[in-house]
Order: structure tokens, then sequence, then C-alpha cells
């Protein structure tokens, strides 16, 4: 099987990440709740974990606070930046993740850079937004349809010259590109656990560069007497107990992560993404390409609907994804609204031997449906 | 031999306050914050030898630890509140 869905979650986790839930399932007891060595060996593990994610992206360990998932991270910081009513600046190339609650919030959303792979109109239509005087600012990294990289260190100055506070989601990006809370100087970055960082799924992060406003209330194991959520982190946006077997996973996949290179990561999936783009072209698929793409790149099959062609490599063993992939505002700035796309997302595992299978599986459906 | 006591507002800071204090050196127990040093309810703390307590303190203070109060527990279990 050749899977290449890692836009939708890494299938093949770090080495250990599989024996750290096993290990936390059988031996952990709920972290910050007791002084017993079950309870406190599950704390250190929570612990270290925050330590290890607070290494990866430049922050302190109370600065990461665990979600269940990308998604829920950025409900909460948009819940914390917007009211309703609120102006709010997006990219062209926003995930539902994003756009969903800020519809929900009834935001006025004004969306800023549709062109696909052109930091040039993407600054440019970011800073007009910009002066338009918004609450907040939120973008993606990487475009999870497209696999654009954003220009995000220059939209991020642009939004500390604004003054505007931002939200970056880093849903495809953590675990393949440098991230630095610090130095972008974002109010919040949102990233889930089971995609480039290698952990399970039901894990994420949310780096908090300042209190965020909790989507739940509850026990955090300290304050008990005050019934507010305490004013600090990462208990405020804590409640309840955490996903502890999925963050022994997740603190295995980082600490196997501390040991990679990154920038060679990323440019191999972006080699092997560019190889894809050019042979799908060779075979008569409309390639989505250019420039600032990395490990993502999406087509549309000569002949035949996205969905059915996806079924077909599927009995070729090759695993891709079809449809939307939750971001009809990212189709409608590349003009695929009606058809959707085909997306191959390759993961750190990305090598030439999976680009020569996937190839090899489309020249023959190609050749089917003719 | 007295035993000094670090209350902390969270598990995540006494935590922290453990790593700068190994960083250090100092030898430190993390535990649950008595029941008669909690302020809000539930809390940990971390326990060291009396003769570090001078020096744990800076430890935490150079290494931007919060901390919330320190105590010495004398051989009867009694508390007394240290300004350091």
């Amino acid at each position: 099987m050749i899977y290449l869905d890692n836009g939708a979650t890494t299938l093949h986790k770090a080495p250990g990440v599989y024996e750290a839930v096993n290990w936390g399932l059988r031996h952990c007891g709920n972290p910050g709740r007791g002084g017993y060595p079950a309870a406190m060996e599950a704390s250190k593990v929570v612990f270290r974990c925050r330590e290890r994610a607070g290494r990866l992206f430049h922050c302190d360990p109370e600065q990461v606070v665990f979600t269940m998932n990308c998604t829920h991270g950025l409900n909460m910081a948009i819940r914390t930046l917007l009211k309703p009513g609120d102006r709010v600046v997006i990219s062209g190339f926003e995930h539902n993740a994003v756009t969903r609650p800020l519809h929900h919030l009834g935001c006025e959303i004004l969306t800023a850079g549709t062109r696909l792979f052109s930091w040039t109109d993407t600054l440019q239509a970011f800073e007009d937004a910009l002066k338009k005087k918004p609450k907040a600012a939120i973008f993606t990294h990487v475009s999870n349809v497209f696999g654009y990289i954003l220009p995000i260190r220059d939209m991020a100055e642009l939004c500390r010259k604004y003054g505007v506070p931002f939200v970056i989601d880093a849903a495809q990006s953590a675990g393949s590109q440098p991230i630095d809370l610090q130095a972008l100087g974002a109010a919040f970055i949102a990233m889930p656990g089971h995609k480039g960082l290698l952990g399970p799924m039901g894990t994420g992060i949310l780096l908090c560069a300042q209190l965020p406003e909790p989507l739940l209330q509850g026990g955090t194991g300290s304050q008990s007497y005050n019934q507010q959520m305490p004013e600090l982190l990462p208990d405020r946006a804590e409640a309840g107990t955490l996903n502890l077997p999925g963050i022994c996973g997740l603190c295995a996949a980082l600490k196997h992560l501390e040991g990679q290179n990154l920038k060679k990561t990323m440019e191999r999936e972006a080699q092997e993404a560019g190889k894809t783009a050019k042979e799908l072209h060779a075979l008569g698929a409309t390639v989505f390409c250019g420039p600032h793409q990395g490990g993502i790149v999406s087509f549309l099959p000569p002949k035949g609907d996205c969905e059915m062609v996806t079924e077909k490599l599927a009995i070729h063993r090759i695993c891709l994804r079809a449809g939307y992939h939750c971001a009809p505002l990212a189709h409608e700035s590349a003009g695929t609204l009606d058809t959707g796309t085909i997306r191959v997302s390759f993961g750190p595992d990305a090598c030439p031997g999976q680009t020569k299978a996937l190839l090899e599986a489309c020249r023959r459906v190609f050749q089917e449906q003719r | 031999m007295k035993e000094f006591y670090i209350t902390f507002r969270s598990i995540t800071y006494a935590q922290k306050g453990q790593a700068a204090l190994q960083r250090a050196g100092i030898r430190c127990q993390l535990r649950r914050t008595p029941r008669v040093l909690e302020e809000k309810g539930c809390g940990y703390c971390l326990t060291i030898s009396q003769w570090d307590s001078m020096k744990a303190v800076e430890a935490l203070r150079e290494g931007n630890v919060l901390f919330q109060r320190c105590y010495l527990r004398g051989p009867e279990g009694n508390w007394e509140e240290q300004m350091l």
C-alpha cells in the first residue's frame, strides 16, 4: 500500500509512539490530580511533552496547551480574539476549521490573497486588508489542498506593523517546517498532533502567547476553591482529564522529531511533490503547482470525476483523497469549486518509490478512463 | 533537619521549578501541597533541604519560574513562612 494522504493524518507514526501509548494506558494515573507514583508518572510525561514541544516551537512549557486536534485549538484562539460582528482577515486558502467558527461567531470576514503560489499577491492583499483595522488575522501556514506555503514571516511582520493580533493554522506544517512562536509574535499557533508531528489522533497543541478564553470549564487539578477557570497557563485551557495515552504517544513522536532535520524532511516532501506534478502533467492531468509549494499537490484527472478516479487508484493500493478537503474557500480561490481535486500529500517518509508507484497507477487508471 | 517547602499555583509551574532546581544541582521532591498550606485548594510544591533554600529561590528567580510562598517545617510539624 502506498499511503499518500498525510494531509489528513500520517499513518506511519514515529518509532516508539505505539509502545508509548500502550505504556500510558497501562501505567499512568490522572496527571496533575494525585501525588502517588502512577499519577506523578503521568504528570512527568505531560510535562516532558510540553518541554519538547516548547523546544521545537520556541516557547515555555506552560505555553503549550494540549487540545484534542488542531480545530479545537483554532476555535479557542478565535473565541479569544474575536466577538460577534468583529472584522477579521483570513487568507484565501483557509480550512473550514477557521471559516466555520468565524461564520458561527458572525464575524465580518475579509478574504485576502486568492492567487495560488503568489507571495506578491498574498502580501499585497493582506496588507490592504490589514489597513481596514481588523480585530484579528488568521492564516494557514500551508494550504491543505494545494500545498502553497504562505509567506508567514512577512505576514506576521505586517500584522505586527499594523498592531493586529494573529493566529497561525499550522495543521500542514508542524513537523515539516520550522515554527517559532517567539520570533513570529503570533498570539496563538494551532496544530494537530497526528499529522506531521507523527503522534496519535486525538492530540493537538495550541501554542499560546497570551491567556486564551477556555471553550470548556471544569476541573484542572489546581485552585479548586476558585469557581472561575484559573488565570494561568496551561490550566485555563485544559479543563477535564487530558488524553494521557495520546500525550504519551505525542511525547515519543516529539522525541523522534528532535533528532530529525526538518529542513531535509521539508525538501524531500517538496521534491517528491514536484516530481509528481511534472509527471502527472505529462500524463494529461491538470496539475496545480508553482513556487512555494510543500509536499502537497492537487490535480484533476484527464477524464472522469475525482472521486471515481481515486476509487480506482485505491484498487491499485494507492491511498489518496479526493473532494474538497474541508476547504471550499481554497477551491473557490483556485477555481476548482465545481470539481474538487485529487490530493497527493507526502509525509516524512516521502521517497522516490512512492512517487513511482503512484505515477504507474495513475498511468493505468488514466488509460482505462479513455 | 527542617524541610523547606516552595508552593506553586499549578503542577506545571512546580515541574518547571523542579527542572530549574535540577539544572542548578539542587535535589528536590515534587509532591502535593499539604492542606494547611493550600491557598486556593489543590496544588503542588517542591521540598528541599533547608540548607539549599537560598540557592533554590535564586535558581527559580533566575529561571523566571513563578512560585507562591516558602515555608519551613519544623521537627514538631510547625510551619513558618519564609520571606526570601
